[in-house]
């Protein structure tokens, strides 16, 4: 039974109209963490490709921004990590539990599981990036490349990211979807 | 005179060749190929043992991901500062170097989504 059904029981008793308030409240707040997360993570994707832009066009007066942009895009990228962890480690077992009964199981045994795992990497790679752009770009081509490189896999990761989100939520839709009225 | 010869490891880190890439560049790029690497493999081992490894992790954190991410994590900067520490891949260059991170992270990512898609 969804926790909007259970409201319209004219039998509930007080106690437990308290206990479904509170379940109201933690779905509310899952929701709002579910649009945070994301959110931070297509800031963290704008920010590397702000830097990427910045390392294409090396030059001593951009260095700063770079410095700023790789900053701003490792520092979104953790919150990303620390929201979203957050909402899986708290929130995701109820949606897990129907997703795995609905129509697309694979978007928590394939997507979901990987998006999860991948996303430990993604993180590395950006907690890397600003290490190799601290150093002036434009006189070291080498440092340029790999600059260009990381930024390029954070950026196309990190899209990745935000479709396996769209995948799992899907998931979530097509297995409530599915269920009779 | 201009050494025309000179190896980036003769130049040192203060060097004046453009590929030259900093220590901490190079220790921790070698040290991402390492621990992602070591992330794709931990992701297996886990999986493939529930009783044993799987439920380690999750009894040291509370949750398995959780142990995952700190053993991660952990593992690259310890990696990176003992690479600095004991000179390991200094002589690597940038394009070596942007081969390395970039493999690393293609197979790490393939062997993750990989193995779920068949287990």
């Amino acid at each position: 039974m969804h926790i909007a059904d259970l409201f319209l029981d004219t039998s509930a008793e007080p106690g437990q109209l308290k206990c479904l308030a509170l379940r109201k409240e933690e779905e509310a707040m899952s929701e709002v963490i579910l649009m945070i997360h994301p959110a931070l993570g297509v800031l963290a994707i704008l920010a590397t490709v702000w830097a990427l832009v910045e390392a294409l066009n090396a030059a001593p007066v951009r260095h700063w921004r770079l410095r700023a942009a790789t900053l701003s895009g490792a520092v979104l990228i953790w919150l990303t990590y620390v929201v979203g962890g957050y909402w899986y480690l708290v929130f995701y077992a109820a949606d897990k539990a129907l997703i795995k009964k609905g129509p697309w199981p694979f978007a928590h045994n394939l997507v979901m599981e990987s998006k999860e795992h991948v996303f430990l990497l993604l993180l590395l790679l950006a907690t890397y990036l600003p290490v190799v752009a601290w150093r002036n770009l434009e006189q070291r081509p080498g440092a340029r490349t790999l600059v260009i490189a990381i930024a390029a896999l954070v950026v196309l990761t990190g899209l990745g990211m935000e479709g396996a989100g769209a995948v799992i939520s899907m998931g979530v839709k097509t297995a409530l979807l599915s269920k009779p009225v | 005179m201009t050494n025309l010869n000179a190896t980036p490891a003769r130049l040192g880190s203060a060097g004046t060749d453009p590929d030259r890439l900093g220590d901490a560049t190079l220790c921790f790029g070698l040290s991402f190929a390492v621990t992602s690497l070591f992330d794709a493999l931990l992701v297996v081992l886990k999986e493939i043992n529930e009783d044993s490894l799987l439920a380690w992790m999750k009894a040291a954190t509370g949750h398995h991901w959780v142990t995952h991410g700190v053993m991660s994590f952990a593992l690259f900067v310890i990696l990176g500062l003992a690479f600095q520490r004991l000179g390991i891949g200094r002589t690597l260059s940038a394009n070596l170097l942007t081969a390395i991170v970039v493999g690393s992270m293609g197979l790490s990512a393939l062997i993750m989504v990989g193995f779920y898609l068949v287990y």
